[in-house]
């Protein structure tokens, strides 16, 4: 049909090429011209566009499905907040050690239940997300401050230049998905997206041919986990406080929806779902009381017409045939 | 006819005014989308009544509203829409987490920001300028269960229950630390401390814990949907107020509380509450014509104290702005951080502390009664009914 | 003593209720393989329909056929009205997409869930709604100084009758076993002539009516509702199921009641606070050792 020309069209080079610094000159031209608080919104879609990447490494390359994100979120954004409230870290400091500390929690909590197949595993990644967030809540050791969170977090610096502003946080958050953005394209072209996307579409197959699965998955994990914790230590930063009510249930979801809504293993797909699932309640505030009804109704509505996702991955047969009929 | 013509000329000079935008932030969805709609409507006819008067130097109110969801992140959005919309001066919110961020970019905007339901202690501690709110804070309320509810029962046993939000934690905890010299001292002992999970709806398990520590009182801090649960499953259980004494915090309206549990389950229960609009109409004018206005258009005033100090949160800028004559938030800031009394509101004399505390916010002991409605405990009246 | 025998009490009735909404999850889930998320704000419409109609109907009818009269009217409309809306999304936000894919089936019923809660507070409004005593038995039974309430026996005793009924259904007639068959493979069954529509539309019917019934119930012994309800409902019931072996019926109550026994004992004797954390923690080793749950087959996932 006419989107897989449109999409082969978009597939020449110089095509890409116009397109990329299309984009790219939008985003970084964007606070320049916007109001501050479109430059936050822009903030949070970078900042859920870190999450959806993270889980769309788990979720989207290797199809495990994960509903208890919102866990390594927090853990990444917490250990922000204590590192830098108790001892005095400087916060951007941070941003490697809580990715480290999110990919290592994610590498004991699911070492014992990697095994686990489809729905049981998502069960119990949603009873991880609910452990998370009430150990969190209930202040084991006085560390975690509770429901009242932690506060007072010192605001990041870059080379003498504090981060305060929307446009700061708006380019820092940017900068990150960039790099995390070209890093995931250049691993989905190597052996081991290769042999993640094997165990996504047959386990058993991609098994029998010598693919360590167990090793794979696990490292998907981390990896994902590891994106969550910088999206946490650039979430405690900006908000200067971290609290449970924040990193609920209905968080890992949203960022489910993210990954599916821009198709799942697409980058730029991935992207665009976390434009949407932010952008949407912002543009209908009007009708506040009534934004979250809509939302609901857009979620279906778009797995309706786009079963597939908004621009989901391409895969190399549809470069050489047109199938019909879809 | 002079009065009419100068009303008149009132409503045209107002009419051709340029509107002064005030801002309003509060959770109009999300699990406290009824604070928030209570909120709105009041401060909707705070801002009638203001209109009414002529408005603020003779220019009218006009209400720009956000919803935050009653999320710290839905908070930052919607006060960067208000920031962006212009706004000066904002009138938000409900959730002490939600503000903590919001508050911070009003500060740094210079925007004027009146809070009226975040009541935990540090929020004006880290030496803002711009920072108000019209509520009380945790630890007043704390130190009125200990220093005045406790003596009044001779209470040796007590048993603290909260919820395990921010604002429940916050008065526990300020409980404790006002208990702990007579905890030291040997007069009193704290047989039951232990939360509950908000949104919860089974606490017999918690009830039955409590029963066995067998207290004289019980001070629950938390909101008022598990505290009806509470009651009403604690009766269930055998549990007699008249043998502990059951006692609420603010966030426990006593109508709501009949309605969900049932008045047998409630009658003799007590609340700790700031004067809520039914006792202010006897002693504030302002609060009169408040309940009359809010009855007219949306039907029985609710009991949220909360609300009515969003309502007081509007008539606090419109004195303060009448009195300096500044549009300035700084400037208007700097007069209300004199402590000067700026005006009297729906809930009394509105005057704040240099940090942006509220003083003299009043607290009441309220008791459910054979009807009931919400009384001012009186032993000589209710004593029957917690067993005096 | 007691005290434990009254938090067993506790237990069994929160346990049923979760019993209730699971065994909804795991019919729709056998038959679909979807988890339905908006499986729990359907158990929160019941609840609101029920006290719509009781707020109506007490009037006339509790005068003429007393409380006895008006409860099955509450429960027969609450169930029918969730049951026709649980046809409807699945019509409209099911049935175009599970063909595609089990992801983006989940996705749309994210969305459900989202849309009806929200839905719910359009309609019926943010606040906590209250069933008035008038509609509520508040009888009960004075054994020494235990007390059994006659709405706990009726919560425990239509659990157990509704379970053996779906059970006799499923296990026993002709349709279970084109159920059953539906369930084991959608292709094979059309193959053999079966009308695996029928079978769906039976699913979406018989699970939210059910959960609209536990609605109800859960309206009754709390004696208050709100439009966020369904979410925790949801997400306990789904634990429950999974705890049991899911697309299991027997499994869906095993794993309600013993999700309920798990947290009155904890929240009675160890702490409220940290009664989620065990359950969860409890749930998570569960699967670690036997990773289909306690009922499950070992069935090797579809190569």
């Amino acid at each position: 049909m006419n989107l897989v020309r449109l999409r082969n069209f978009a597939a020449h080079k110089p095509v890409r090429v116009a397109l990329f610094f299309l984009v790219f000159g939008f985003l970084v031209s964007f606070p320049f011209w916007a109001s501050r608080y479109w430059v936050d919104v822009g903030f949070y879609v970078g900042l859920y566009a870190l999450l959806g990447l993270g889980l769309n490494v788990i979720l989207g390359e290797v199809g495990l499905f994960n509903l208890g994100h919102a866990a390594f979120w927090a853990i990444g954004a917490y250990t922000t907040a204590i590192l830098n409230v108790r001892f005095g870290l400087p916060t951007l400091a941070l941003l490697p050690i809580s990715a480290l500390v999110a990919a290592g929690c994610a590498w004991l909590v699911s070492s014992p239940i990697i095994h686990l197949r489809g729905d049981y595993l998502c069960i119990v990644t949603i009873a991880l997300g609910e452990i998370v967030r009430l150990v969190l809540i209930n202040n084991p050791g006085g560390l975690t401050g509770g429901p009242n969170g932690v506060v007072g977090i010192a605001r990041p610096a870059f080379l003498g230049h504090v981060i305060r502003t929307p446009m700061d946080f708006y380019f820092l958050v940017w900068a990150v998905v960039a790099v995390c953005a070209l890093a995931l394209r250049q691993l989905q072209r190597s052996r081991i997206g290769r042999a993640w996307n094997y165990i996504r579409e047959d386990e058993i197959a991609a098994e029998s041919m010598g693919v360590d699965v167990r090793a794979l998955k696990l490292l998907a994990f981390v990896l994902g986990a590891a994106l969550a914790g910088l999206a946490g230590n650039i979430f405690a930063a900006k908000m200067r406080m971290v609290s449970p009510d924040s990193f609920t249930f209905m968080e890992s979801c949203l960022m489910f929806c993210i990954v599916l809504l821009g198709g799942m293993g697409s980058v730029p797909g991935t992207i665009v779902g976390a434009a949407l699932v932010v952008l949407f309640p912002e543009v209908f505030r009007p009708v506040a009381q009534y934004r979250l009804l809509f939302f609901g109704l857009a979620l279906a509505a778009t797995m309706y017409f786009r079963p597939g996702g908004l621009w989901p991955r391409r895969r190399a047969v549809e470069f050489l045939v047109e199938r019909p009929g879809r | 006819m002079r009065a009419f013509i100068c009303g008149l000329v009132l409503v045209a000079v107002s009419a051709w005014a340029q509107p002064i935008l005030i801002g309003f932030q509060g959770p109009l969805t999300g699990p406290w989308a009824v604070e928030g709609d209570w909120a709105l409507k009041s401060v909707q006819i705070a801002v009638e009544i203001v209109n009414a008067r002529g408005g603020i130097l003779g220019r009218p109110i006009q209400l720009v509203v956000e919803d935050d969801g009653g999320t710290p992140k839905g908070g930052t959005l919607a006060a960067q829409k208000l920031i962006a919309a212009g706004v000066k001066f904002v009138v938000g919110t409900y959730g002490s987490m939600v503000c903590m961020p919001s508050s911070e970019l009003y500060e740094e905007e210079g925007v004027l920001h009146i809070n009226y339901g975040c009541t935990r202690v540090d929020l004006s501690a880290r030496g803002f300028g711009y920072y108000f709110r019209t509520s009380g804070r945790d630890d007043s309320q704390a130190r009125f269960f200990v220093e005045y509810v406790i003596p009044l029962f001779g209470a040796k046993r007590i048993a603290v229950m909260h919820d395990n939000t921010a604002y429940a934690l916050g008065v526990a905890e300020d409980v404790l630390r006002y208990l702990k010299p007579l905890l030291d001292a040997g007069e009193v002992q704290l047989v039951y401390y232990d939360a509950i999970m908000p949104g919860e709806r089974d606490h017999t398990p918690a009830l039955t814990a409590l029963r066995d520590a067998n207290p004289d009182i019980w001070y629950y801090t938390g909101y008022y949907p598990e505290w009806a649960l509470l009651l009403r499953q604690g009766k269930d259980l055998g549990l007699d107020w008249k043998k502990i004494k059951a006692v609420g915090s603010n966030a426990c309206p006593i109508s709501e509380t009949v309605k969900i549990a049932g008045l047998d389950a409630v009658v003799g229960a007590m609340i700790t509450q700031e004067p809520l609009p039914a006792f202010l109409v006897e002693k504030y004018p302002l609060a009169k014509e408040f309940v009359a206005a809010y009855e007219a258009k949306f039907g029985p005033i609710h009991d949220s104290p909360w609300a009515t100090y969003a309502a007081d949160a509007i008539f606090t800028l419109a004195f303060a702005i009448e009195a300096t004559k500044s549009l300035d938030p700084a400037v208007v800031a700097r007069y209300l951080r004199s402590g000067k009394v700026v005006g009297e509101g729906i809930t009394g004399p509105l005057s704040f502390s240099p940090e942006g505390d509220r003083l003299g916010v009043p607290y009441m002991l309220l008791i459910c009664d054979e009807k009931g409605e919400s009384a001012r405990f009186d032993p000589a009246v209710h004593g029957h009914l917690v067993g005096l | 003593m007691l005290t434990f025998v009254q938090q067993l009490l506790n237990g069994l009735t929160i346990g049923s209720f979760y019993a209730f909404v699971a065994l909804g999850y795991s019919l729709i889930y056998a038959i679909l393989k979807l988890i339905n998320f908006a499986h729990g704000d359907l158990f929160g419409l019941g609840a609101y329909l029920g006290y719509t109609v009781f707020v109506y109907a007490s009037g006339v009818v509790g005068r003429t056929l007393g409380l006895w009269g008006l409860l099955p009217m509450g429960f027969a409309a609450a169930a029918l009205g969730t049951a026709c809306a649980g046809l409807v999304i699945e019509r409209v936000a099911y049935r175009p997409i599970y063909p595609i894919g089990r992801l983006p089936a989940v996705v749309s019923a994210l969305g459900m869930a989202i849309f009806l809660s929200n839905f719910i507070m359009a309609v019926w409004g943010p606040r906590y709604l209250a069933y008035q005593e008038s509609f509520i038995p508040t009888g009960f039974w004075q054994i020494g100084e235990f007390k059994i309430r006659v709405l706990q026996v009726l919560i425990l005793v239509s659990s157990l009758v509704l379970l053996g009924v779906l059970y006799f259904v499923v296990e026993r007639t002709t349709f279970g076993a084109a159920v059953r068959a539906v369930a084991l493979d959608r292709e094979t069954a059309a193959l053999m002539g079966i009308d695996f529509l029928k079978v769906i539309r039976f699913a979406f019917a018989v699970g939210p009516a059910l959960g609209a019934i536990a609605g109800v119930f859960v309206g009754m012994y709390y004696r208050q509702i709100n439009f966020t309800m369904g979410w925790v409902y949801g997400l306990k019931a789904f634990t429950a199921t999974i705890l049991g072996g899911i697309g299991n019926i027997p499994g869906a109550m095993v794993g309600g009641i013993l999700l309920g026994l798990l947290e009155a004992l904890t929240a009675g004797y160890i702490s409220a606070a940290w009664k989620d954390v065990f359950v969860f923690a409890a749930l998570m080793l569960l699967l670690i050792f036997r990773p289909t749950g306690l009922l499950g087959e070992k069935v090797a996932e579809k190569v």
